[in-house]
C-alpha cells in the first residue's frame, strides 16, 4: 500500500505518495524529477547517487524513501544558491575534475559532507571521503585537487 | 610542416560542458521520462549453453501492471538478424534481439516483460519459468578450437569463426639461423570497460507520424540508426537516434546491443515510449567484454639483444556472439610494436565460447599486443642479462625512420621513442633507482622497476566497419553566433569545447558564442562512433576544414567590400581588416548581414548564407592488402614511455605503486588540460586492469565477478604518485598535427606493472604470466616459485 510522506529537499517541502519499497533515489528522480542524482549500480558501491541525509552523505539507493520521511535531504541541485555556483562546483570546473559528468553529483555531495565537518582536510582524508564514489574517466587526481581547492572558500 | 595552431587552439580552456554536470542539469537517457513511458525488464538465461525447450510467461502476463511479454520466438519472424562484420570473418552467424532456440551465454536475454514501472516489470520477470535442455559448456578458447568441442553455433561448423594469416618471406630461416630464440605463452585476461553510467535506452514510436525516435547511451548514433532500420525493415529516414549526455563509454557503447534493437520493436508494437536502464549486474554479464587473448609468441635475436624476427599465434576468445574482429586485427598487425623488426609471421584465430560477447574496449587488440610484446622484451632482457631500457634503446625505430612502415604494411606517422624513454629514465633518476633497489633488497624490501614503451594505433579505418573520416557542419547565424554540428557524439571527451576552440581560431567568432551539437542524427552529418581515439585525428580536422571554408567565405565577402585581395586580409577583434592597413576594415557582423540579407553584394558565384560542411579523411590508409598482404588501417600512432616503481609485500601479496612516471606523445594538443585529465583516467583504468579487475567464469560458464564488489574498480585511495610529461612530435598527416589521445594511458600499466612486479620478485625466481596481480595471485606466484626452487 502506498504511504504518504513529507520531507524537505533542497530547502523546499514536498509531500507525496510512495510504495514502501521505493528507493529514495527513485523517489527523488522519478517522483520529484530531481534527476541530478544518478544511479550507477543500485547496490551502494558506485556512489553516483550520493545525497545528504540530515547533513550526512549517504547513497540514496540504499535507503527507502519512507525512511526519509520528515527529514532533510540535499541533492546536487541544492548546491548552487541564487544561480551562483557553490565553491565546490566552481573548483570542480576550474580543476577539470569532470569528464562524462555521471559520477560528478555524487562526488560533489561526498565532498560537501567532508568539508562541512573538516575545513582543512589532508589529501588522505579527501581520498578516503570519496573512496565510495567511483569515477572511471578522470583518474581522481583533479577531483582531489578540486576538493582541496574548495576547502579554502567552503561555506555551508 | 607548419601547423596552424592559433589561440584558442592549444590553450587550457575550461570545458563548456562541465557547467551542466556540476549543477546536476546534464541530461542522460535515464533522466528522460516522456508521458506514458513503459518500462522493461529482461528474463535472462541462467545457463551458459542450453536449448530452450519452453518458456512459460502466462503468470507474468497476469501480474499487476504488466502490459506485454515477448519471447525470442514471438519476435524472430518479425525482425531480421543483425549483420556480422570484419575482414577475417570465416563464418557469419545470426544474432537476434532475444535468444530464439538456444542460449549461448549466462545472462543472454530470452524474454522481456513490459510494465508500468521498473519494479512491476522485475516482479513479473521472477515468475517466468524457462525449461532448459542443458548442453555441454565450453569456456576455454583453446578447448573450443579442438575438433569435437561443443559447438557454440552449430550452423557455423566450427568454433573458429575468424582467421588471419600473415608472414614475411624467409621468416623460418631467420629463426633457424638466430643465436637466440625465446618462446613464451602470455595471456591478457578478460576485463570490461565499466563506465559509471550503465547502458540505457528509450525508444518512442510515434504512430501519427509513423516515425521512431531512439534515445540511446550510445557512442555510435549514426550506425545504430542504420542497424535499427535494417533489423526492423523500417525506413532509415524516419528514424532519429539521439545520444544525449552519455556517462562514459571506453569502447563499450560503440557497439550495437540486442536490447538496443529490441526496444524500438516493442515501441512500434505498443505505440508507446519504452525505456530500459540496465542494472550493474546486467552490465557485467551483457556489456561487451574485452582483452582475453592468448599469445604463443617467439622472438629471434642476436646474443647482444638485437631483435631479428617475431612469430606469434593468437587465440582470441570472442565469447558467444561476436560482431567485430577489430581485436584480432589490431593485435595481429602490430606485434612488432615499436621495434625495427621486419621479419614477422602471425596466425590469429577468433574463437567462439560460451561467454558474453567480446567487443570494443579502450585499446582493443592494441593493448593485448603491447602488453604481450612489452612483457616479452622484459623476459628477453632478463634472460640475456641486459638492462630493460638498454635492450629497448638498441631496437627502437629511430626518429629519422618515420614515417615508418612495419612488416605488415602499417605506416607509423611519427615518433621519438628514444627521446621519450630517455626522458622518462631521467625523470625517475633511473641509475639511482637501481642502486636504491640493491640497498633495499638487503633490508628485505622487494622493490621493482618496470619499464615499457607502449604504442597505440589510433583512428581505425576498416571497410564497412569504422569508416576513415569524420565531418562537421558549421553555421554562423544571422545573430553572429556559430553552431557546429558534429558527426561524432561525446561521452566525456569534451568535444563541445575543443570543436569550439578550433572554430573560434579559424573564424574569429568568440569561443563563448559557439555551440556544439552532437549525438543527434537529425541535424548532424553522418559519421562513425567515438572510438579508436579518432576525435583528435579526424573529427577535429574536419572542424578545421569547415572553419577554413567559413573563413574563406568571410574573407571573400570582405574582399569585395574592401577592394582588397582575400589573402591580404586578416580576422580579429570582430573585424576583417587589411594586414597592411588596419584602418581598412569591415565588421564581421556586417559581413554576416551581407551573407544573409544583402546578397547582391556577394562576390560572383558565391552562395548566400553562412553554412559549410567540412570532411576530413584519414590520410595514408591502405584499406585493402597489397600482393604481400600488407595494409595500413590506422592513421596515427601515439605512444608513451613508462617507468613504474613498486614495492611488493611478500607476506600479504599487496603491491604498492611507489611512483608511476610516463612521457606521452600524442602530437599537438588542441586542449592540453583535456588531454592531461583523460590521460590520468586512462592510466587509472590501466592500473585497474593490471592489478584488480578480472571477469572470471567457472567451468559451467557462470560469471563469478558480476558486481562491483567482486569486479573491483580502482577508487581514489588507489591513486599512486603520478608524473606525467608530454613530448610533441606532430603528426605530419593531419592539419592540426594531432594524434589520438585517449587510449595510450591505459596501455602502459599492464606491462609496466607486471614487469615491475617480476623485477621486484626476481630474487625469488617469480615469473609473472597470469594477471591481474591481485594479492592472492602474487602469493600464489611466490609459492610456486619457492616450490620450484625447493625441487631444484
Amino acid at each position: 500500500m502506498p504511504k504518504t510522506i513529507s520531507l524537505t529537499v533542497n530547502g523546499k517541502a514536498y509531500s507525496g505518495e510512495v510504495e514502501p519499497r521505493t528507493l529514495l533515489a527513485h523517489f527523488l528522480r522519478d517522483s520529484l524529477r530531481l534527476t541530478g542524482t544518478h544511479l550507477g549500480c543500485v547496490v551502494g558501491r558506485c556512489g553516483a547517487c550520493t545525497i545528504l541525509w540530515n547533513g550526512t552523505p549517504v547513497k540514496s539507493c540504499m535507503i527507502f524513501a519512507v525512511q526519509a520521511a520528515g527529514d532533510e535531504i540535499v541533492t546536487v541541485e541544492g548546491l548552487a544558491q541564487d544561480k551562483r555556483l557553490h565553491p565546490l562546483q566552481e573548483a570542480f570546473w576550474k580543476n577539470d575534475a569532470v569528464e562524462c559528468g555521471y559520477c560528478t553529483p555524487g562526488m560533489l555531495m561526498s565532498a560537501y559532507g567532508l568539508l562541512s565537518k573538516s575545513s582543512k582536510p589532508t589529501e588522505e582524508q579527501i581520498k578516503k571521503a570519496i573512496s565510495g564514489n567511483l569515477c572511471r574517466c578522470t583518474g581522481y587526481g583533479n577531483i582531489v585537487a578540486a576538493i582541496k581547492d574548495a576547502a579554502v572558500n567552503f561555506t555551508k | 610542416m607548419n601547423f596552424p595552431i592559433h589561440p584558442p587552439i592549444g590553450e587550457r580552456v575550461r570545458r563548456k560542458e562541465t557547467l551542466r554536470f556540476v549543477t546536476g542539469t546534464g541530461r542522460f537517457v535515464d533522466d528522460l521520462l516522456p508521458p506514458g513511458t513503459l518500462h522493461v525488464s529482461f528474463v535472462r538465461s541462467t545457463c551458459a549453453h542450453a536449448r530452450i525447450k519452453a518458456i512459460d510467461v502466462e503468470a507474468a502476463r497476469a501480474m499487476p501492471g504488466v502490459r506485454a511479454v515477448f519471447t525470442g520466438k514471438d519476435i524472430a519472424q518479425h525482425v531480421k538478424p543483425l549483420r556480422v562484420g570484419g575482414s577475417s570473418v570465416l563464418r557469419p552467424v545470426k544474432l537476434y534481439p532475444l535468444a530464439v532456440d538456444k542460449v549461448r551465454y549466462f545472462g543472454e536475454p530470452l524474454a522481456v516483460v513490459v510494465a508500468d514501472n521498473r519494479y512491476l516489470a522485475e516482479d513479473a520477470v521472477d515468475t517466468v519459468a524457462v525449461d532448459y535442455e542443458r548442453l555441454p559448456v565450453v569456456v576455454d578458447p583453446e578447448t573450443a578450437m579442438e575438433p569435437g568441442a561443443p559447438a557454440v553455433h552449430e550452423d557455423a561448423g566450427s568454433n573458429i569463426v575468424y582467421k588471419y594469416h600473415f608472414a614475411t618471406d624467409g621468416i623460418d630461416k631467420v629463426f633457424q639461423d638466430a643465436e637466440v630464440v625465446i618462446k613464451e605463452r602470455i595471456r591478457s585476461h578478460r576485463i570490461t570497460a565499466c563506465p559509471i553510467e550503465p547502458r540505457a535506452y528509450l525508444a518512442h514510436y510515434n504512430k501519427d507520424e509513423d516515425s521512431l525516435t531512439m534515445w540511446s547511451a550510445t557512442a555510435n548514433p549514426h550506425s545504430l540508426k542504420g542497424r535499427i532500420a535494417d533489423v526492423l525493415s523500417f525506413p532509415e529516414g524516419k528514424i532519429r537516434v539521439i545520444a544525449p549526455d552519455v556517462g562514459g563509454s571506453f569502447g563499450l557503447k560503440i557497439q550495437t546491443y540486442q536490447e538496443e534493437l529490441l526496444l524500438p520493436y516493442i515501441s512500434r508494437e505498443l505505440g508507446l515510449p519504452i525505456k530500459w536502464c540496465e542494472t550493474r549486474v546486467e552490465h557485467m554479464r551483457n556489456g561487451r567484454h574485452g582483452r582475453d587473448q592468448i599469445h604463443y609468441i617467439e622472438i629471434a635475436l642476436k646474443k647482444d639483444g638485437t631483435m631479428l624476427g617475431i612469430k606469434d599465434k593468437i587465440i582470441a576468445d570472442m565469447g558467444s556472439t561476436y560482431t567485430v574482429d577489430h581485436s584480432i586485427m589490431a593485435a595481429a598487425l602490430y606485434m612488432t610494436g615499436v621495434y625495427q623488426i621486419q621479419n614477422y609471421a602471425v596466425d590469429a584465430f577468433g574463437v567462439s565460447t560460451n561467454k558474453t560477447t567480446h567487443g570494443s574496449l579502450r585499446g582493443i587488440g592494441k593493448a593485448d599486443a603491447s602488453y604481450v610484446l612489452e612483457r616479452l622484451v622484459d623476459i628477453v632482457a632478463r634472460e640475456l642479462k641486459l638492462d630493460p631500457i638498454d635492450i629497448r634503446l638498441r631496437n627502437f625505430i629511430p626518429a629519422d625512420a618515420f614515417p615508418y612502415r612495419n612488416a605488415t604494411g602499417a605506416l607509423y606517422d611519427s615518433g621519438q621513442y628514444h627521446l621519450a624513454m630517455k626522458r622518462t629514465a631521467e625523470m625517475v633518476g633511473y641509475d639511482r633507482l637501481r642502486k636504491e633497489q640493491t640497498e633495499l633488497r638487503k633490508k628485505g624490501v622487494y622493490r621493482g622497476i618496470g619499464v615499457a614503451l607502449v604504442m597505440e594505433p589510433t583512428s581505425s579505418s576498416r571497410i564497412h566497419a569504422t569508416g576513415g573520416y569524420a565531418s562537421c557542419r558549421l553555421r554562423i547565424d544571422p545573430s553572429g553566433a556559430a553552431t557546429v554540428f558534429s558527426s561524432m557524439g561525446e561521452q566525456g571527451q569534451g568535444h563541445e569545447t575543443t570543436l569550439a576552440q578550433i572554430v573560434a581560431s579559424q573564424t574569429g567568432i568568440p569561443f563563448d558564442k559557439i555551440t556544439v551539437i552532437h549525438g543527434d542524427t537529425l541535424p548532424t552529418p553522418y559519421g562513425f562512433g567515438t572510438g579508436s581515439s579518432r576525435s583528435s585525428v579526424v573529427l577535429m580536422p574536419s572542424a578545421w576544414v569547415a572553419g577554413k571554408l567559413m573563413r574563406d567565405k568571410l574573407l571573400g565577402i570582405a574582399a569585395r567590400q574592401l577592394g582588397v585581395a582575400p589573402e591580404k586580409l586578416e580576422i580579429g577583434d570582430g573585424k576583417v581588416f587589411a594586414k597592411e592597413n588596419q584602418e581598412q576594415s569591415v565588421a564581421v557582423m556586417e559581413i554576416i548581414r551581407t551573407a544573409y540579407g544583402a546578397i547582391h553584394l556577394l562576390p560572383e558565384n558565391m552562395e548566400p548564407g553562412l553554412e559549410v560542411t567540412g570532411y576530413f579523411i584519414n590520410p595514408n590508409i591502405n584499406y585493402t592488402p597489397d600482393d604481400k598482404g600488407r595494409m595500413n588501417t590506422f592513421s596515427s600512432y601515439p605512444y608513451a614511455a613508462v617507468i613504474a616503481v613498486v614495492d611488493v609485500d611478500v607476506e600479504t601479496g599487496m603491491i604498492k605503486i611507489v611512483k608511476y612516471t610516463t612521457v606521452h606523445d600524442c602530437g599537438n594538443m588542441i586542449n592540453p588540460q583535456i588531454v592531461d585529465t583523460q590521460q590520468q583516467g586512462s592510466i587509472m583504468q590501466g592500473i585497474g586492469a593490471a592489478l584488480y579487475e578480472e571477469l572470471r567464469y567457472d567451468d559451467d560458464g557462470q560469471l563469478l565477478s558480476s558486481t562491483l564488489m567482486d569486479y573491483r574498480l580502482p577508487s581514489a585511495e588507489e591513486v599512486p604518485e603520478l608524473a606525467l610529461e608530454h613530448i610533441i612530435t606532430p603528426n605530419p598527416f593531419t592539419p592540426l598535427g594531432a594524434k589520438g589521445a585517449g587510449e595510450t594511458g591505459m596501455l602502459g600499466p599492464p606491462p609496466a606493472l607486471c614487469n615491475a612486479v617480476e623485477d621486484a620478485l626476481s630474487p625469488l625466481g617469480v615469473k609473472v604470466r597470469e594477471t591481474p596481480l591481485t594479492p592472492d595471485r602474487v602469493l600464489d606466484l611466490i609459492e610456486k616459485a619457492q616450490a620450484k626452487s625447493a625441487h631444484a
